[in-house]
């Protein structure tokens, strides 16, 4: 599909020089007249969902009250956002999400190259298709069941992680995990990682079964031990695959998600559990400050497109594959 | 490769579509938060029955002994009954944590029945009551009726509430239900009436059994134990639990006991924070202390009482007498420790653990329910833990702009306050939830009791309407109290023999006894009402919000820290230079001197 499209276009921006603009895009409309009907659907549930919810940014410049409504409600300019950024809270926020955001990131696209490259591995069908499956499942775990799991696994009476340590003499004594601050980034990013990584490798399991199966039969002829087959005709298969979704997640990395920093959160490890959700949350709905919560996620979309044309631009510089 | 490049490309656009899908989630963050609310299948079996039991919370309160206009009758005709389909549902959401009642919950249906109208009500689950009331404005729809608890002034600010003033004309239970003093207390600055505090009203007098407040709270085992000692100071009582942990460390089925429990989770860390005022002998205002003579407010977070509050407990955690992992419990875990039983004492309201103790009972743990100990710092203070009734003006239920049909709602709220409907709300229906004597006193046997602090049965069977309005204190046909925990006979029939023998080493009938008489409320109490409408707006708004947060973290560090004293140090400094105390002091001043003048018609 995406070759015809490419076609397409070269012809039309060679006609484009030629003709007159109009009767070009007229040629143009018709020529694709398929492809623009299936969008349209699309297109409209973008504008609905993704573009009119936008007009509510206009709370981030007023000083919202919902009884006047967005219209009615006091002009103030950028006053929300200079409040924003001179709050200490506001910028261990930020802090927060970022290093939380890359530490997901990283776990999240190592661990499942490393699961669907090993599980690729796997000769026996039965075996590899059972583990597949339980791997996924965690995915389809709501965050309370999994925060459940995390409490029962760090508790510090019947914890497995603590029962461990203390058997393996690595520890004296119970270590209420939950409560120091330097572990909570580690076991929130690990949580991530333990539920995501299956379902994460679906999409780069299929990547590998799209390698032509000649690359293998050429390198074995070569002398290719396994190892050697997943660096030279593995990896580098996967390789488009991984940069493309390397791009999107890094515009995602703002998007460290709400659930598990709150509920697993408390008063000892605030100044490093909240994440800019939950400032909107708190600070914005919880305080009735809604222009304040508006101008956080306006932040956080900007950062996001910033982040994602970033990473797009490096991997066009460095000749690979590419979003836009 | 060119295979797989487009394999790529199609990927890319499932995955883009997905995202897409995302995109539209996060628009409504409401939406999402409801999720942590279901977590809680244990904590949720909170509240609903503390506050239909007991008529409340902290709240609680009523004008004592004022005078009431009897309400009348509901207007059906008496014994008309009304059919499934002329029966009007409505709906109700309240800002606190509640169990949400089984469909065709036996004694709703007969309400319905005789009333012609019933109401699903939801409650509080995961969120705090702000965040919750924050996505109805958001959403700008409401219930029928709501209580927006610590988040009432964003409700009213938004325009939520319908004026009930301009609709009771016709409603007169609610119109009377209040006079037309208290309802001056209760108006908004524009004059108008938008919600009714539902906990405020006592029929002729309060007859209060069970404490429903705070207090340090110890199992009856324990002082049976040392043989019914008399205990008042902070130090006899952890030496108590000290000793008693030492020579039975473990419950008979070999559990560990744990000496003493705090909770920290979210608002609920009172249980941390506020002793100290109490311990100073000051009553529950919450936010402040205020010696009655200077009538101005001083901050009691870093008094010497404090210190030696927050250095005791960091002496007990650090013999391992308060539970080590106390500063990550959240409430469902809190609870789920105390309803084991193994818990010695702690700080609490009543309210805020009963379920755990109804839990405690049903499992025939009797020696492990809980007893209020008035503890104070030093000896010689008088302690004041139990207050009388005060009217909370910052709370109650009003009927939304989202509500279709207002006129039913008045009907409902005025025909709930009808005697025989407060009958069937609290007492549940003649025959199978109690039965009558020959001079008319009502009495449950063993059965009813027992089914009376059953979860299931009750969401299954009764249904108080907790969170309407109602009188407490006496019934209108002048025998019974309005709910059988009140009853004084039938509350202490209802008591178990290990509390029996211990009200009786101590020489009282009730868990109210066991603390010293309430005195007569200062105009300006409970300053807790205010403080828990405050938003980061104002200046002292803004102060409170942050002394909040740097309790929140600071507080369990000082408990647990290795060296007590530069914990204290640096909490003090990071305190004094994060909140602005003065502001918020002046704030605080001001509404007692406001509450002062209304109090003198002013």
């Amino acid at each position: 599909m995406g070759d015809i499209m490419k076609e397409q276009q070269s012809a039309a921006v060679v006609r484009l020089s030629k003709d007159k603009h109009r009767s070009s895009l007229k040629k143009q409309l018709k020529n694709q007249r398929t492809l623009i009907l299936l969008s349209i659907p699309f297109v409209i549930y973008a504008i609905i969902f993704c573009y009119i919810p936008l007009g509510g940014w206009l709370m981030a410049f007023e000083k919202y009250k919902a009884k006047d409504g967005i219209f009615h409600s006091k002009w103030v300019g950028l006053q929300n956002f200079t409040k924003l950024f001179s709050d200490d809270i506001f910028l261990k926020v930020i802090r927060n999400t970022l290093a939380m955001g890359i530490i997901n990131l990283v776990l999240g696209t190592v661990l499942a190259i490393l699961f669907a490259v090993l599980l690729n591995e796997v000769r026996l069908i039965l075996a590899k298709k059972f583990v597949q499956t339980v791997s996924y499942l965690p995915h389809f775990l709501s965050p309370i069941i999994v925060t459940g799991i995390v409490f029962d696994v760090l508790s510090m009476e019947h914890g497995i992680i603590n029962q461990v340590l203390i058997a393996l003499h690595i520890i004296p004594k119970a270590v209420n995990f939950l409560a120091e601050p330097k572990y909570f980034w580690w076991i929130v990013g690990l949580t991530n990682a333990w539920k995501e990584t299956g379902w994460n490798s679906i999409i780069y399991l299929a990547a590998i079964t799209s390698i032509n199966p000649d690359l293998y039969e050429a390198a074995s002829i070569d002398g290719a031990g396994r190892l050697s087959k997943i660096w030279h005709v593995t990896l580098p298969g996967l390789k488009p695959t991984i940069l493309i979704l390397l791009i999107m997640n890094v515009g995602n990395v703002l998007n460290v998600g709400f659930e598990l920093q709150y509920i697993l959160g408390n008063g000892l490890v605030q100044s490093v559990s909240q994440t800019i959700d939950i400032y909107v949350l708190k600070y914005g709905i919880g305080q009735n400050n809604f222009s304040l919560g508006t101008a956080a996620g306006i932040f956080k979309s900007a950062v996001s497109i910033i982040l994602i044309v970033v990473s797009n631009q490096v991997a066009k510089r460095l000749g690979e594959e590419h979003l836009f | 490769m060119k295979k797989s490049k487009s394999a790529v490309v199609m990927l890319v656009a499932l995955a883009m579509t997905a995202s897409l899908a995302g995109c539209g989630d996060s628009g409504a963050p409401a939406t999402t938060t409801a999720a942590p609310a279901e977590t809680t299948a244990k904590a949720a079996e909170t509240t609903t029955a503390a506050a239909a039991d007991n008529g409340g919370d902290a709240t609680t309160a009523a004008p004592a002994a004022e005078e009431t206009t009897a309400p009348v009758a509901a207007d059906n005709g008496e014994n008309k009954e009304y059919s499934d389909d002329e029966i009007k549902e409505f709906t109700a959401f309240f800002a606190v944590p509640g169990d949400e009642l089984n469909a065709g919950n036996r004694v709703q249906e007969a309400i319905a029945k005789k009333i012609g109208a019933k109401c699903k009500m939801t409650w509080l689950t995961g969120q705090s009551a702000e965040e919750a009331v924050g996505g109805f404005v958001a959403l700008g729809e409401y219930p029928d009726f709501m209580d927006g608890s610590t988040g009432m002034s964003t409700l009213v600010e938004a325009g939520a509430f319908i004026a009930i003033d301009e609709y009771w004309d016709n409603y007169p239970n609610v119109k009377n239900f209040y006079s037309e003093a208290d309802w001056n207390k209760i108006r908004n600055e524009d004059g108008h009436v938008y919600i009714i505090p539902q906990f405020g009203k006592v029929n002729q007098y309060d007859t209060s059994t069970v404490h429903n407040d705070e207090a340090f709270w110890i199992q009856t085992r324990v002082l049976k134990w040392a043989n019914y000692p008399k205990i008042t100071t902070l130090d006899q009582y952890f030496d108590l639990i000290d000793s008693y942990l030492e020579a039975n460390p473990t419950m008979e089925d070999g559990t560990q006991n744990i000496g003493y429990e705090i909770l920290t989770d979210d608002w609920r860390y009172f249980c941390l924070e506020n002793a100290p005022f109490f311990l100073d002998g000051y009553p529950n205002d919450g936010c402040v202390i205020i010696p009655r003579d200077t009538q101005k407010a001083v901050d009691y977070n870093t008094t010497d009482t404090a210190k030696r509050y927050f250095q005791k407990l960091n002496e007990e955690y650090a013999k391992g007498t308060v539970d080590q992992e106390f500063a990550t419990l959240n409430y469902d875990q809190y609870i789920s420790k105390v309803s084991s039983g193994r818990v010695l004492g702690m700080v609490d309201q009543y309210w805020d653990f009963q379920t755990a103790e109804n839990s405690i009972k049903q499992q025939g743990l009797n020696d492990c329910t809980y007893v209020p100990l008035g503890i104070v710092i030093d000896e010689g203070i008088r302690e004041h833990y139990h207050s009388a009734p005060a009217l909370d003006t910052s709370n109650g239920v009003g009927i939304t702009v989202s509500c279709q049909d207002p006129e039913g709602a008045m009907k409902f709220l005025n025909d709930l306050l009808d005697p025989e409907v407060l009958k069937l709300r609290f007492w549940g229906e003649e025959g199978t939830d109690y039965l009558v004597d020959d001079d008319g006193m009502f009495y449950r046997t063993q059965e009813m009791r027992d089914n009376a602090v059953d979860k299931s049965y009750t969401n299954a069977n009764l249904c108080p309407y907790s969170y309407f309005p109602f009188y407490g204190g006496m019934s209108f046909d002048g025998k019974n109290a309005y709910s059988p925990n009140y009853q004084p006979s039938e509350f202490y029939e209802s008591l178990t023999d290990e509390v029996k023998e211990c009200f009786e080493a101590y020489g009282v009938q009730t868990y109210v006894q066991l603390l010293q008489p309430s005195e007569e409320n200062t105009p300006w109490y409970p300053m807790w009402s205010y403080s828990n409408a405050l938003t980061a707006d104002t200046p002292d708004g803004e102060a409170w919000m942050n002394m909040g947060e740097v309790k929140h973290e600071y507080l369990p560090k000082v408990v647990m820290a290795e060296d007590f004293e530069s914990q204290w140090t640096e909490y003090l400094d990071v305190y004094n230079s994060r909140c602005d105390i003065n502001a918020f002091l002046d704030g605080i001043n001001a509404e007692i001197q406001r509450r002062i003048d209304v109090a003198n018609g002013g």
